[in-house]
């Protein structure tokens, strides 16, 4: 019996979202982004991700700082590690409690997420760049599909290098320093101190910053609010 | 800088992708999506006419492997860089399976203490058959995965193991290396290509097949 794997071509929908991706990914690295990958049930992934962008196989190709996460505690681990304008980068299924948790924080950490698996997606939103098998077979991370997926995106964003007159976010992109449209919504922010009169460290995707929590209160560190000009409008639930 | 904008501008037309006047992204994107399947129906292709080339070998292999794990025999998998990472994946697919039983297997590359206290001891050549000298014994097995299939430790590992009674697999790329040559070597799985990502995503394929076909060859018995 030849596994699914082996037939199963790659779809116009994935070919584009690993397109997009990879000038994502080539962007970010351009203005001197670190990629964390984790991997919480195959490790292995995470550490040929990082391996293949830090030791390039092909001589000549630059070397791009990129770091496998380990556990136990991946949301800790991350949330030391990221700086705003990184890439987070996980290979999990949709339903990992530590990714998905990870990719909700990472925008208040100023952090770009990918998302590699297969079987039943994630929801829409979970991560700025999802490269999906739909194939839900359990065995799938193990006949190289996720391989096939990591490397493509590698040498697509080499590709990216070759055109540095698009490694900036050109007219009409959003580009998420000076997105009026986008900023004006309310951005995320994670907890950093628990509130003293109506006031918490937050993190947000432009840094740390006091922010007043009179509307959302009471706040623990951890928990995840909107803020808007300076103030917590809202909580941001588990499923958000 | 102007000057020389206004210089060049007149004929850029001409030259889409000459220098970091490129605005569009829409161009790029096409042609990554195009390279993006092209590269995968290339992989497909070469993992499909690999599994055929390698059908026997696998069957082979794969009893002999049933055989000896039936025996109470054990695996060791081991490699360098992205192989030492698809080494581990390979060790977990038997020790962990979705499906059917656990088999006893482990990679050597998941010690950090161990691997530099060999690297910085007793030189790198050695990180894989000291471990082999110290765990290993007759009638288990040892898998190295390269793409070169030269690499000098996993030559020495091969060769300790094979000395050690070990049943001895290597995954190699292009021509084989000097595992297709080495008389350590029992079995070895070639994955003709020049392309280490394509020869990497074949042999995760091969690795996967093995481990299917041993569970079919009745190691849960």
């Amino acid at each position: 019996m030849i596994p699914t794997a082996i037939d199963r071509g790659l779809g116009d929908d994935l070919a584009s979202d690993l397109a997009a991706a990879a000038l994502t990914l080539a962007r970010k690295f351009s203005d001197g982004a670190t990629m964390w990958s984790l991997a919480p049930s195959w490790a292995p992934h995470a550490q040929h991700i990082a391996v293949e962008f830090v030791h390039p196989v092909i001589v000549g190709k630059r070397a791009l700082p990129a770091v496998a996460l380990i556990g136990p505690d991946f949301v800790s681990a991350a949330r030391v590690s990221v700086r705003p304008g990184d890439i987070v980068i996980a290979v999990a299924d949709a339903d990992d409690p530590a990714v998905r948790s990870v990719m909700r924080r990472a925008p208040a950490w100023g952090a770009t997420t990918l998302w590699i698996g297969n079987g039943a997606r994630p929801p829409v939103g979970a991560a700025d760049h999802v490269l999906w098998l739909d194939d839900p077979d359990p065995r799938t991370p193990a006949t190289g599909g996720f391989v096939l997926l990591y490397h493509l995106l590698w040498e697509l964003t080499h590709v990216c290098f070759e055109h540095p007159g698009l490694m900036k976010a050109g007219n009409g992109e959003c580009s998420e320093d000076v997105c009026v449209t986008c900023s004006d919504e309310g951005r995320l922010g994670e907890v950093l101190t628990s509130s003293v009169e109506g006031v918490a460290r937050v993190r947000t995707g432009g840094g740390e910053e006091a922010v007043s929590t009179v509307l959302v209160e009471p706040v623990a560190p951890g928990e995840l609010v909107l803020v808007h000009a300076g103030m917590a409008i809202s909580k941001v639930g588990e499923e958000a | 800088m102007t000057g020389n904008k206004a210089d060049t501008e007149a004929t850029n037309f001409l030259y889409p992708f000459i220098d970091a006047e490129e605005r569009d992204s829409k161009s790029l994107l096409d042609d990554l999506a195009e390279s993006a399947r092209s590269k995968a129906a290339e992989s497909a292709a070469l993992r499909r006419s690999t599994l055929e080339a390698n059908e026997a070998l696998v069957a082979t292999a794969a009893a002999e492997m049933a055989r000896r794990f039936a025996a109470g025999g054990r695996l060791f998998t081991f490699g360098n860089g992205g192989s030492s990472t698809d080494s581990t994946t390979l060790a977990a697919l038997f020790a962990r399976p979705p499906s059917g039983d656990p088999l006893p297997a482990w990679s050597l590359t998941t010690d950090q203490a161990i691997l530099t206290a060999l690297g910085n001891d007793v030189g790198f050549e050695l990180v894989f058959a000291r471990q082999l000298i110290a765990r290993s014994r007759s009638g288990d097995i040892a898998i190295a995965m390269s793409t070169s299939g030269s690499s000098p430790d996993l030559m020495v590992a091969l060769r300790e193991a094979r000395r050690r009674g070990l049943y001895t697999i290597g995954f190699a790329g292009y021509d084989g290396g000097s595992f297709a040559t080495s008389p350590d070597v029992d079995v070895c799985f070639v994955v003709r290509s020049q392309s280490v990502h394509r020869i990497q995503e074949a042999q995760a394929l091969l690795g996967y097949q093995l481990w299917e076909s041993v569970h079919s060859q009745g190691a849960d018995a």
